[in-house]
């Protein structure tokens, strides 16, 4: 039986050459040489018609056993080798994770317009419109609409911008000009009581104006949210509702809100809103000036004469108002130790927000 | 405003509690705004009594006492112990009763007691002089009190010097509050506490002697809407010299210095009543004859009066002016009094006025003349025309009281009054059920009564769910039913008004398509790197030449009439100039790369328009690289692609139909560098321009090297973007890809090579894309450039064949090269 003890000594020869081969490459030699198409297994199988009719049973046998032997240690050792090669590739590939990522730059919101954001999907969400106007008013819509008297300082040539009136209108209030850069976003609020169909429920935030030399605590232009609404059956504790809503949705769940009676021109009852101090928690200390209390808003019922001038009957609706500057917000959440940084312009400042 | 809370509790009974007294009156409506505690001046010093007296070991004459301070110093068990004193003094023995400072004191010359030894022996105090508490000029030894004094009592109780002094925020809409009583009235209403009210009692001693001066003494009032009312009183033989300490010490603790008992009270009946008076010397007042004929006018433009503050005032005829014919104006209506005509040590006439003037006049005055009293204060938020006679009569006794004299008989009485214009009250109807609706509380009707009474309104109920109410003259600002609810209101508390948000259903929160083009632009810019910033919205005129632009290039300018400096006198008309001063800012602090952008409103005046007209812009200035050179990147330095790229994104994000980009000249941008600038149009809209700084405009505004920048007009924006998208099938056969090369002269452009091939490779040409420039003299040829694009062939119905897309990539290739002189080279 010479030739199965040859392909006895064929197949555990070849057993070993697999087992030695050290990578994917020489395995595949082997395989080559051993069953390729000139391999020295398959040339048995070639050559099975020279093999005598009785033993060819029992050759075959023989060979289909050593190639499925060696078939199969073949399989097992490149799935070694593969895996080994893998891991080799794996291991050579580890970086230091801690190295930066590709640098890319995503540009940043300015703190206040942030803000504004904030802001206006707070009212968003309370069914609210926003309403910006324009920042060039006449007197009436900035001050006579909003029941401002006719010598309230505020309409000083001292505290308020006024603009050329190119109009070749008499100035009727003021000397020169009743043309003025707003200094309240109202204007807006006053426009949209004389053209929008009830009710309205809006917000407009915007940039305001007051001749106020430019310092750590001041600038001559700022940002206000006013808000006004006008429907019926509001009543002074849904001012009240809405305004503990929105201070704890700015500031958070844990503040607390306090109504201070006060007065302004265009609403009536009014009063200023101060949250609870963040700093000391209501303790008093220095931020809050010893109160326990930092002032955020000012608010109030419309005014019946403001609804009056505007087309509305206000023995049938009702309404408040609010406003708040977003400089003093922002200053209190962020710490902004002087304004003047909001229009500086200052990369370094800018890219914190 | 000071309130003295010492002077205030005479009248209505103060919490004892301040911190709650304070929270009180902030809720409804008095802002605290200060407190002052008076007696701090004399803070560890005591009463005391000496119980031990020796010669000082060392010194012939000082001594050493044993001074007992009660409870102020105590031995181990708790009982009082005597302290050791070294005093020089010689006016005392044993058993007197004085005024010992104990350690930790601080006296009010600035003197600190310590512990410490005299020659040898410890002293744990001082005994004081008088001189040394600032309570008189005694210095001949220490200060003895009667043998009664109590021993270890604070000094401030003992004299009765302890008070406490608010400083209160009075609202412009509550002139009643800006005295004494009318806090007093006030805190009754605050806390459901009856008021003693001064007044009756003070005008009840009034009494009148002397001799008539006949006619002498007459007042007109020349237009009674300048001068509601004038009172006048004349008081003969006062004796002018200093006040009475308790006069001093109530006008002191509200801060008003002492000048001589007239001129005190006065001030003392303002602080008390809110009623502004003025004495006048009157012999000054008199003509030749010894007639006083007092006149109330309107100011001559021009006229000239010195105030009593010395300065010379020159006047308007909006102003009012009290006047004799002889003397002319001696001073200025409910503002100040002349200074020729004040109270002097040789007065002894006085001519007493109280008198109610125009609060707006009034407010204007002080204000042009920059010249704030106590009195104009007052004026100006209106003083009540009722009750004036009484305020008079109670100031006029006091004057008696203080100076002597007699208040002698006017016009057959005590007193001139010239009223031609009383005020009435107003008869308001308060509806309960209403009110209660309004604010949304069931404040009791009884409550609402109560209050309104005690803020000196007239309140019945009519059984008819309403209450009649008239309200007081003094309450100027209770004109209307809503008037009232706002009193009710915040006496109630508005804390304890539940909480509510409105019920109503017709609303939905929306945003506005303005707005949210806004929020995509904003999106866009801050992903391409861009950071937003503010600039201030005021510009300098010379702005325009710094642009390199002709006067009025950018329109007419709008003028800020009052501007707070030269470079802030017109409102911007480009953002631009703003955002190169920001850069430049940058750069000067060591930030080489910038990119920022603003979104804001620009302007521009229209003659014969009132209101100029706003226009919003987008622009941005980048400088530098978008990021320093990091391990694995090196981003390049900004150059015009940067900007234009910027905007194809928005382009893209905005749907905005057939941009384009077309070069703009010298002429056209003079801002912008030649040859790198462009203007962007989007479906025949000019959208704005894009492009590198002119060097000549950089360095106007101090700004180093390359900046790209780019202004676009938000409205054009929104006006050409498309809201809805078409939508295109995902492509479902593949695409062959050509890359091709064509060598072209410089003056052909990508987008012209871009037009041809398109339309050339008709439907089956998918895209173009630009791979490639290069530029070689010897390999290119001089003035040419070799252009890469890969050109992606696809048909949406089936797998094209390479024949196909050859026969279709020749067509393109050869009209390109016939239409544009192309050459293709391998």
């Amino acid at each position: 039986m010479a030739l199965t003890d040859e392909l006895e000594g064929l197949r555990s020869d070849t057993l070993e050459r697999v087992a030695r081969a050290e990578d994917l490459a020489s395995l595949d030699e082997v395989r080559v040489a051993v069953i390729g198409k000139s391999g020295t297994l398959t040339s048995y199988l070639r050559n099975m018609g020279n093999v005598a009719k009785e033993e060819r049973a029992e050759v075959g046998k023989a060979v289909n056993a050593a190639r499925q032997a060696v078939e199969d240690a073949l399989e097992t050792r490149r799935t070694e080798l593969a895996a080994a090669e893998l891991d080799a590739r794996i291991q050579a590939g580890a970086v230091d994770i801690t190295l930066p990522g590709r640098a890319q730059q995503m540009g940043s919101r300015h703190l206040i317009n942030r803000m504004i954001d904030e802001l206006n999907d707070i009212f968003l969400g309370l069914g609210y419109t926003v309403e910006s106007g324009f920042e060039v008013e006449t007197d009436y819509y900035n001050f006579t609409a909003l029941n401002a008297p006719a010598d309230h300082p505020s309409r000083s040539m001292q505290d308020t911008f006024y603009v050329k009136d190119l109009s070749g209108d008499a100035a009727s209030v003021r000397g020169e000009s009743d043309v003025l850069l707003r200094t309240q976003t109202s204007g807006a609020q006053v426009h949209a009581m004389e053209d929008w169909e009830l009710p309205i429920y809006m917000v407009s935030p915007g940039k305001v104006y007051r001749r106020d030399v430019a310092d750590p605590s001041h600038l001559p232009q700022f940002h206000q949210i006013e808000g006004l609404v006008v429907d019926k059956g509001i009543t002074f504790g849904d001012l009240k509702g809405t305004l503990e809503y929105v201070c704890r949705a700015i500031f958070g769940p844990d503040r607390r809100t306090r109504f201070r009676a006060h007065y302004f021109p265009f609403t009536e009852p009014s009063a200023e809103v101060d949250v609870s101090c963040a700093v000391c928690g209501g303790e008093g200390c220095r931020m809050c000036k010893h109160t326990g209390w930092l002032e955020i808003l000012g608010c109030g019922m419309v005014d019946p004469n403001v609804l009056r001038m505007s087309g509305i009957d206000p023995e049938v609706y009702s309404g408040f108002a609010f406003g708040f500057g977003i400089e003093r917000v922002a200053a209190l959440k962020y710490n902004v130790p002087d304004l003047r940084m909001l229009l500086e312009g200052d990369m370094r400042f800018l890219r914190q927000f | 405003m000071l309130v003295s809370l010492k002077w205030l509790s005479e009248y209505v009974k103060v919490p004892e509690d301040l911190q709650a007294f304070c929270d009180r009156l902030d809720l409804t409506g008095t802002g605290v705004e200060g407190v002052e505690q008076v007696g701090d001046a004399f803070a560890n010093i005591v009463t005391a009594k000496v119980v031990g007296k020796e010669a000082h070991p060392g010194s012939d004459h000082l001594w050493v006492c044993q001074v007992d301070v009660g409870a102020c110093n105590l031995d181990e068990t708790g009982q009082p112990q005597p302290l050791q004193i070294v005093c020089g003094a010689q006016n005392f023995n044993t058993g007197d009763h004085i005024v010992t400072a104990l350690i930790g004191a601080e006296l009010p010359g600035g003197v600190k007691i310590k512990k410490g030894k005299l020659r040898g022996v410890a002293s744990c105090g001082m005994n004081c002089s008088e001189r040394e508490l600032g309570l008189g000029s005694g210095h001949d030894g220490i200060m003895i009190l009667p043998e009664d004094a109590p021993v270890g009592m604070p000094l401030a109780e003992y004299l009765g010097k302890s008070d406490t002094v608010l400083d209160l925020e009075i609202t412009p809409n509550r002139p009643d509050c800006l005295s004494v009583t009318g806090m007093a009235r006030e805190v009754g209403a605050m806390y459901q506490e009856d008021w003693a009210d001064p007044l009756l009692d003070a005008a009840a001693r009034l009494g009148l002697a002397g001799e008539a001066p006949a006619d002498r003494v007459s007042v007109t009032i020349e237009d009674a809407t300048r001068c509601p009312r004038y009172t006048a009183r004349v008081i003969r033989g006062v004796k002018i010299g200093p006040s009475p300490d308790w006069l001093v010490e109530r006008l002191a603790a509200l801060g008003q210095r002492s000048i001589n008992n007239i001129v005190d009270v006065t001030n003392y009946i303002l602080f008390l009543y809110g009623q502004p008076l003025h004495a006048f010397d009157m012999e000054k007042l008199a003509d030749a004859a010894g007639n006083v004929d007092v006149v109330v006018r309107a100011a001559h433009a021009g006229e000239k009066l010195q105030t009593l503050d010395g300065q010379e005032r020159v006047l308007n005829e909006d102003m009012t002016v009290i006047a004799t014919p002889s003397a002319g104006a001696v001073a200025l209506a409910g503002v100040m009094g002349g200074l020729e005509s004040e109270v002097t040590e040789e007065t002894t006439d006085i001519f007493l006025e109280a008198a109610t003037f125009q609060p707006g006049r009034t407010s204007r005055t002080s204000r042009n003349l920059g010249l704030i009293s106590e009195s104009s204060m007052r004026y100006e938020r209106g003083v009540d025309d009722h009750g004036m006679l009484e305020r008079s009569a109670a100031a006029a006794a006091l004057m008696v009281e203080v100076a002597g004299g007699q208040v002698v008989p006017l016009a057959g009485e005590g007193f001139i009054d010239e009223w031609p214009q009383p005020s009435e009250a107003p008869h308001l109807t308060f509806r309960i059920k209403r009110f209660q609706e309004f604010v949304g509380a069931d404040i009791p009707s009884s409550f609402t009564m109560d209050t309104l009474r005690r803020l000196g309104c007239s309140a019945e109920d009519t059984g008819e769910g309403t209450l009649e109410v008239i309200a007081p003259t003094f309450r100027p600002d209770l004109e209307r039913e809503i008037d009232l609810y706002e009193e009710v209101l915040r006496l109630w508390g508005m804390d304890r008004v539940s909480s509510t948000l409105p019920a109503s259903p017709h609303r939905v929160g929306a945003r506005t398509p303005r707005q949210l083009i806004n929020m995509k632009v904003n999106e866009v810019l801050r992903a391409a790197g861009l950071n937003e910033t503010m600039t201030y919205s005021f510009a300098e005129p010379a702005d325009v030449q710094r642009l390199r632009l002709e006067e009025g290039a950018l329109g007419l300018a709008v003028e800020v009439l009052n501007p707070l400096n030269a470079e802030q006198s017109i409102m911007r008309q480009t953002l631009l100039p703003g955002l190169l001063r920001s850069l430049s800012y940058n750069q000067n602090r060591g930030v080489p790369n910038v990119q920022l952008y603003e979104i804001g409103t620009v302007f521009t005046a229209t003659e014969g328009r009132k209101n100029p007209k706003e226009r919003t812009k987008v622009a941005s200035v980048l400088a530098g690289h978008m990021l320093a050179r990091t391990w694995n990147s090196d981003p390049a330095a900004f150059d015009f692609f940067d900007g234009k790229g910027v905007l194809e994104s928005l382009a893209r994000e905005l749907a905005l139909p057939k941009v384009r980009f077309k070069a703009l000249d010298a002429d056209e941008a003079p801002y912008l560098q030649p040859g790198r600038a462009a203007q962007m149009l989007a479906g025949g809209i000019v959208i704005g321009w894009v492009g590198e700084v002119h060097p000549l405009v950089s360095a106007a505004f101090d700004v180093d090297g390359t900046v790209v920048a780019f202004e676009l007009d938000m409205d054009a924006l929104q006006k050409a973007s498309q809201p809805a998208r078409p939508f295109n099938d995902v492509p479902a056969f593949p695409p062959i890809e050509v890359d091709q090369n064509l060598v072209v002269a410089e003056e052909v452009t990508h987008e012209k090579l871009v037009q041809v091939m398109s339309s050339a490779g008709g439907k089956l040409l998918e895209s173009i894309r630009l791979f490639d420039v290069y530029r070689d003299d010897a390999r290119v040829g001089a003035g040419k450039k070799s252009m890469a694009y890969t050109l992606t062939y696809r048909a949406p119905d089936r797998t094209l064949t390479a024949d196909e897309v050859e026969r279709a990539h020749e067509r393109v290739v050869k009209k390109t090269a016939s239409a544009t002189g192309a050459e293709v080279r391998g």
